[in-house]
């Protein structure tokens, strides 16, 4: 087993063990994740909460089968986006939307100039970012939260999703490409 | 499309997929935007709104309602699973015996007549070993069960 595993494999083994604090020790290292991930896919709090807790309860049910293959992180995060989908899916909410261009057009529409202190001290230009995120598709949306907000390297994200490495790329690519437009048309109004 | 512009659409977007990466390493560094051209400036806004947690998040004690339930859970599994166990233990065999039973009664016209028929042709010499060795074995058990058990623990 890498060395790297191995705090994971003695929490998992504590935890299997049903030594006292393990499991909400387990729950504390990675609620964080589960709930960026799960809030970002489904974006109600409420039913964020909800999956969160049943994502550790499965956990708890399954650790059994973790063989330690992968980190636990990614298999923890696996279980929520697994988790976060079948709600989607039950709601009948589409994950991403299909791209047409790869939006390369987008890419030229660069205007002059760009302060880039006074656009982050200008919080109209902010809100006005935040809502273009929040229009992203919600596999987007998680991709980028994973990629931004968490830090995980694209392999990490491949096996929490279960895509390809090249998918995810372009589902970034074009993601931010598309925000920079949104922000570029921002700029445009201010100006 | 020929193949120059698929040369020059990747250069493209190599190019911009770069600037997003630059973007993204210099946020997390917190490097001077000084040196940052335009395109990158613009995509470390963005690297910097996509790093904002979001406004809510779970409540403190999250983690020990969660371990609580997740125990509670794990009690009530072990417990259905124990009882499942008992009623297989116990009801299969009882299961075995009474489908045996209704199967013999169900067929005793046929073999009831072959055993009656087979019955005179047994040696009486042979069945009065076979009882002697039946008697036996039933007196053998007796004792066995009478004997006072040995309450030893056996080691482990």
């Amino acid at each position: 087993m890498d060395d790297i595993r191995r705090p994971d494999r003695e929490l998992v083994d504590a935890v299997l063990a049903n030594r006292p604090g393990a499991f909400e020790r387990l729950v504390r290292e990675h609620q964080r994740l589960c709930w960026h991930l799960i809030l970002r896919m489904v974006r109600n709090p409420e039913d964020a909460r909800e999956l969160c807790q049943d994502t550790f309860l499965r956990v708890h049910q399954c650790l059994h089968q973790y063989r330690g293959e992968c980190a636990l992180k990614s298999w923890i995060g696996r279980v929520a986006y697994t988790i976060a989908l079948r709600h989607l899916q039950r709601k009948r909410l589409p994950l991403a939307e299909s791209h047409d261009d790869d939006g390369v057009s987008l890419v030229e529409n660069l205007g002059d100039g760009f302060d880039l202190e006074a656009a982050w001290a200008n919080t109209e230009m902010l809100r006005h970012l935040h809502e273009a995120i929040e229009t992203l598709p919600p596999l987007q949306r998680t991709l980028l939260t994973l990629y931004h907000l968490e830090e995980l390297p694209i392999p990490d994200i491949a096996e929490i999703t279960g895509l390809p490495v090249g998918t995810i790329k372009s589902h970034l690519f074009r993601s931010r490409l598309r925000l920079r437009d949104a922000l570029e048309t921002r700029t445009g109004v201010a100006a | 499309m020929n193949h120059e512009d698929i040369v020059s659409h990747e250069l493209v977007r190599e190019r911009e997929w770069q600037a997003q990466e630059r973007a993204l390493r210099a946020e997390r560094l917190g490097l001077d935007p000084h040196g940052d051209d335009a395109r990158v400036r613009r995509y470390r806004l963005l690297a910097k709104a996509l790093r904002e947690p979001p406004a809510t998040s779970l409540p403190a004690d999250f983690a020990s309602q969660v371990a609580a339930q997740a125990a509670r859970s794990g009690r009530a599994r072990k417990l259905r699973g124990g009882t499942l166990e008992t009623v297989l233990l116990a009801g299969l065999p009882g299961a075995l015996v009474m489908t045996g039973g209704v199967a013999m009664a169900m067929y005793a016209k046929t073999w009831l007549p072959a055993v009656r028929l087979a019955l005179p042709t047994i040696d009486p010499q042979s069945l009065h070993w076979s009882l002697a060795f039946a008697g036996c074995l039933g007196l053998s058990w007796l004792l066995g069960a009478l004997k006072p058990r040995d309450r030893t623990p056996t080691p482990r």
